[in-house]
């Protein structure tokens, strides 16, 4: 009896242990909000600029320590899903703060140049340095709408073809200048 | 086959089969090439609209053609002094206005070459927007008698002057703050001073037509007082280099 009594005890230890693990921590404890600004062109095209506004909040009891917030773009258009590199859309890289104590918010703005046409799903993501789980806001849903720019495929051509036929002429000119 | 053609042929042909005419051609096409490779190679450029891509690409054609057109127009005459033979030319038995209406013409065929070869590239940077075909149309027309008045004045220049050195001097800085309003955006020339400048400077009236028609979609036809603007300064440096060259004759 007591052996199994013992056994069941190490049992439930482990049992807690796992359960531990997998319970949300520090980061769990953060939630992010986000809306598109107000000033927002209402029907955005290529080259518009976005800005969308996030407010993360610790809503746990304890302070959260080391946190990380970042904007990500996924493109959702049928066959061309791709999450998108923020290198020429947003100058925002991240936010990050040492501590955020219970309770407390951190708005932030996260503007972007609007690169290509298509249908977008953005999302604010954080996390913590003791978090487990990841933080995510709701994705905030736009498109943008296609503008005729130009396109490198009809530049390059010309732009390579026209100085390279007057060098051609200009070069069987020097020879038959030279042979005369 | 009149004397006028037959300097008129010589003078293009100078520009089209020549050596160093080939070499101004193609530095014309090189900063063409350059600027239309630089809107697809910039983030930020590439984003701008064709139209707007267009009315930039016939300005900047504008003024290479007036700059290369002002090189012509010095060479068919401190050029040819320099090079020896002006006075030849000038002792032909032909009316010296036939000599200069033939270099006159070399001018013009001169900026006709420049303008076929500028059409691949506004097609290139405008053919999937709007306003391309009007936007072509508008620089044969206002680009025409800009580009002739400063080939004219350095034909004027050259006349007057007695070093094409001193003559490519003087056309540069005339074409420099002529072009001024290309580098100047439209919001530093609301001044008064701004607004003056504008109503009187040829190459002005010329981009802000580019801009209304190719960019607000307005009609070439409501353009005429660029057009106007264009042709009295045509006039007036036309009239200008016919004195200056019958000076040089007398």
């Amino acid at each position: 009896m007591r052996r199994n009594l013992a056994r069941f005890a190490a049992a439930s230890a482990m049992a807690i242990t796992v359960l531990a693990a997998s319970c949300p921590s520090a980061a769990g404890d953060l939630s992010i909000a986000i809306a598109p600004s107000v000033d927002n062109p209402a029907d955005p095209q290529m080259g518009d600029h976005l800005v969308f506004e996030t407010r993360l909040t610790n809503t746990g009891a304890t302070p959260v320590l080391g946190v990380i917030s970042w904007l990500s773009i996924v493109r959702v258009d049928p066959g061309q899903e791709a999450p998108i590199g923020l290198e020429d859309w947003s100058a925002e890289k991240a936010v990050t703060r040492a501590s955020l104590a219970p309770g407390e918010t951190i708005a932030t703005d996260w503007p972007m140049r609007l690169i290509q046409d298509g249908h977008y799903r953005a999302v604010v993501s954080a996390a913590s340095r003791d978090g487990t789980i990841l933080a995510a806001s709701p994705f905030a849903d736009f498109t943008v709408r296609v503008k005729p720019v130009v396109q490198s495929a009809r530049v390059i051509p010309v732009a390579a073809g026209v100085p390279l036929l007057l060098m051609l002429l200009f070069f069987m000119r020097r020879r038959a200048s030279s042979s005369r | 086959m009149t004397p006028a053609t037959l300097i008129a042929r010589k003078e293009a042909g100078e520009l089209l089969f020549s050596l160093r005419g080939l070499a101004w051609l193609l530095a014309l096409c090189a900063a063409l090439s350059s600027f239309t490779l630089l809107l697809v190679g910039s983030t930020e450029l590439s984003l701008l609209d064709n139209a707007q891509v267009v009315c930039d690409m016939a300005g900047l054609i504008t003024v290479l053609a007036s700059l290369l057109a002002l090189i012509v127009g010095i060479d068919a005459t401190a050029g040819e002094r320099e090079r020896g033979s002006l006075v030849p030319l000038l002792l032909i038995p032909t009316p010296r206005r036939m000599i200069l209406l033939g270099k006159l013409g070399g001018i013009l065929i001169a900026w006709i070459a420049m303008f076929l070869l500028s059409i691949p590239y506004l097609w290139a940077v405008g053919s999937t927007g709007q306003n391309l075909a009007e936007g072509v149309a508008l620089v044969a027309i206002l680009g025409t008698p800009v580009v002739l008045t400063f080939g004219f004045l350095g034909m004027a220049l050259g006349s007057w002057m007695p070093s094409a050195r001193a003559c490519l001097m003087t056309g540069m800085i005339a074409l420099a703050v002529s072009a001024s309003p290309l580098v100047i955006g439209p919001s530093l020339r609301q001044s008064a001073i701004g607004r003056i400048f504008d109503a009187i400077n040829p190459l002005s009236g010329t981009v802000n037509a580019y801009d209304a028609v190719i960019i607000d979609g307005k009609p070439i036809i409501a353009q005429w007082p660029g057009l106007v603007l264009a042709l009295a300064w045509l006039a007036i440096v036309l009239a200008s280099a016919v004195a200056a060259f019958d000076r040089l004759s007398r």
